[in-house]
């Protein structure tokens, strides 16, 4: 029987969870448990079945085998408890055009049992700076404004667990970062979050802990430091002014080093190795200033940065797939 | 999988823990409000409109009224007595709840569908029944509303059509909620807003006009007579002429047993589709 969950003891709770559309597995035996208090991210490229996982939890997805828990009540059977505890902000835009935003928010309240009052309609409208269009026709809100009544009425109920469906897709630079910074608000006050995105750098900025999802099945779960210390790596291009000779290569034949087009060279190395070298010998990158040095090369310019996230993204979801990485609509970075 | 390392969390934790706990203790009490929620929103889905959606339909079946009854219609015999310009008010009264029940409810969960607003319906508590419940309440306001003002205008006219109270109401409420469920039916199948108009052009408008609206059955040439018996909209039509005027192609009871057995098959049949969330949650 349903409780709020006692310490140690997870918010929801997937067992085994396969969806099947026909021939097509878009959920494939995923078990998972959501922390409560925690930011989830569930990474995965376009049609990786995220959307499906978190339908099934949610209610938009039906004719899933498995079992779902929500504080202990069965998604499935107390459908009328979990989806007051749930809400859901989905990936597709939406909007009536009969009614205005004020309207909308105060209805979707309302389905949960009783309207929001007023205030919390304002309170809501200004939090997403909304105030201006409260009175106006949904259908006349740009697509950022969409996304953010989308927000407001997942937010109306006042819900303990809210779902974001790649919520910055399509999101201008300003209102993404305004949309991480409510979030990490939303959890400071006690609301548990699981969002699903293909944009690496939101699973790296936001969550607590990463799974990443492929082909409907969940390849690896952990905490975010976790997989980025594990896999993560740094890349350090150094351009010279003059080609690198040959003989740079052979000094250093223990390190990932390649030419650059132009005049330069590019050392990869993970994290993990930097770490362990610091202990007793110099580190990769020192390694490869002495050895210019000693060659007598003089450097124009360093650039360095870090993959993190991408790496390990790549790895599981390309190897464990033995997919080519190209044309898969997954990239590094954050949104357009 | 899910065995890898918990988050390390203490402040944010508790809170999430205090507040499931706070939220479980009214999420367990049931609530009926969201109901009423719906309904009144598709209440004023047509509303906001009313000239289109209520005046409209009143003028185009006036018009009717006027050119067939008011101008025509002392022209026109008595048929069994009732002066024609009362036998058709039953009918035009019919013709608008029937085309009204049927286009609110289908046009407005089609549009809901296709918006992709239905998703803020799904996710929420509200079960099957409720939801069917709001659909169809609100397109039964709208056709007796409709029906209801065709009815006063006509009797204002100089109609009489004051018969039998009781069984007029019943009639026009459950007519009403035949077409309003059948509304929600197609509109949960239909992939296009053909599917939706194809059904009262080709199939409703024509057996309510031949289900006696504007003449007596007993007027057609053999073997349209009888053929007309296979019109179920024939036993809406004489049920209401009944309790309007007195005057009846088939008997009362026959009507109302069609009525209550479609209106029993169609709710459990969207009820059905509903509950299984086929076409909707998908």
């Amino acid at each position: 029987m349903g409780a709020p969950p006692a310490p140690g003891e997870p918010l929801v709770r997937i067992d085994g969870v396969t969806k099947r559309y026909g021939d097509l597995v878009a959920v494939d035996d995923v078990s998972l448990a959501i922390e409560p208090g925690e930011i989830f991210a569930l990474l995965g490229p376009n049609g990786a079945g995220k959307t499906t996982l978190i339908g099934c939890v949610t209610g938009l997805t039906v004719g899933f085998s498995g079992r779902i828990t929500v504080a202990g009540y069965d998604v499935v059977r107390d459908y009328r408890v979990t989806r007051r505890l749930v809400g859901l902000v989905p990936q597709e835009l939406n909007y009536d055009a009969f009614f205005t935003v004020r309207d909308l928010i105060r209805y979707q309240g309302g389905y949960y049992g009783e309207p929001p009052s007023e205030r919390r309609v304002d309170e809501l409208l200004d939090a997403f700076d909304l105030s201006g269009k409260a009175d106006a026709n949904s259908r006349w809100l740009s697509g950022g404004m969409k996304r953010r009544l989308l927000i407001v009425k997942a937010l109306v109920h006042d819900p303990a667990l809210l779902f974001l469906d790649e919520p910055t897709a399509g999101v201008d630079v300003v209102l993404r970062e305004e949309l991480w910074a409510y979030v990490r608000r939303l959890r400071e006050l006690g609301t548990t979050i699981v969002l699903t995105t293909h944009y690496i750098e939101e699973a790296e900025m936001l969550a607590d802990r990463v799974g990443i999802i492929d082909g409907g099945r969940l390849l690896r779960v952990d905490r975010r430091e976790a997989l980025m210390a594990e896999y993560a790596s740094r890349t350090v291009d150094v351009r010279l002014t003059r080609p690198p000779p040959p003989e740079l290569f052979a000094r250093l034949p223990d390190l990932q080093l390649e030419p650059l087009a132009g005049e330069g060279v590019r050392l990869v190395y993970r994290d993990a190795e930097a770490d362990r070298a610091a202990d007793a010998a110099p580190s990769p990158v020192q390694r490869l200033l002495d050895a210019l040095r000693g060659l007598d090369l003089d450097v124009a310019s360093v650039d360095a940065h870090r993959s993190s996230l991408e790496a390990v993204f790549r790895r599981l979801v390309f190897t464990e797939d033995r997919q080519a990485p190209p044309s898969r609509g997954v990239t590094g970075g954050g949104p357009p | 999988m899910s065995a890898a390392t918990p988050p390390d969390l203490h402040g944010p934790a508790d809170a999430a823990r205090a507040r499931v706990a706070a939220l479980l203790e009214r999420a367990r009490e049931p609530r009926l409000g969201g109901v009423w929620t719906l309904f009144g929103k598709e209440v004023r889905r047509f509303w906001n409109t009313a000239a289109q959606t209520i005046g409209s339909p009143v003028v185009t079946t006036l018009l009717y009224f006027v050119v067939f009854g008011y101008s025509l219609g002392d022209r026109l015999r008595a048929i069994d007595g009732v002066p024609y310009i009362s036998f058709i008010v039953p009918g035009l009264v019919m013709l608008g709840v029937i085309n009204n029940a049927f286009i609110n409810s289908a046009f407005s969960l089609f549009l809901t569908k296709i918006q992709g607003t239905i998703v803020d319906v799904l996710v929420s508590p509200l079960t099957p029944g409720q939801i069917l419940f709001a659909y169809v309440g609100a397109s039964v306001l709208r056709a007796l509303l409709v029906g209801v003002i065709i009815w006063i205008v006509a009797a204002l006219m100089g109609a009489q059509t004051l018969a039998h109270l009781g069984v007029t109401v019943a009639f026009m409420l459950l007519t009403a909620t035949m077409f309003a469920t059948l509304g929600v039916v197609i509109a949960i199948h239909a992939r296009d807003f053909n599917h939706i108009n194809l059904l009262p052009s080709f199939l409703i408008t024509p057996l309510t006009f031949l289900g006696g609206v504007f003449y007596s059955i007993d007027m057609l040439p053999a073997p349209w007579d009888t053929l007309s018996h296979f019109n179920p909209i024939l036993y809406m039509v004489s049920g209401l002429r009944h309790g309007m005027v007195g005057h009846s192609d088939v008997p009362v009871w026959s009507g109302a047993l069609i009525l209550v057995a479609s209106n029993a098959a169609l709710w459990g049949y969207a009820w059905l589709l509903l509950r299984s969330g086929r076409k909707l949650r998908e």
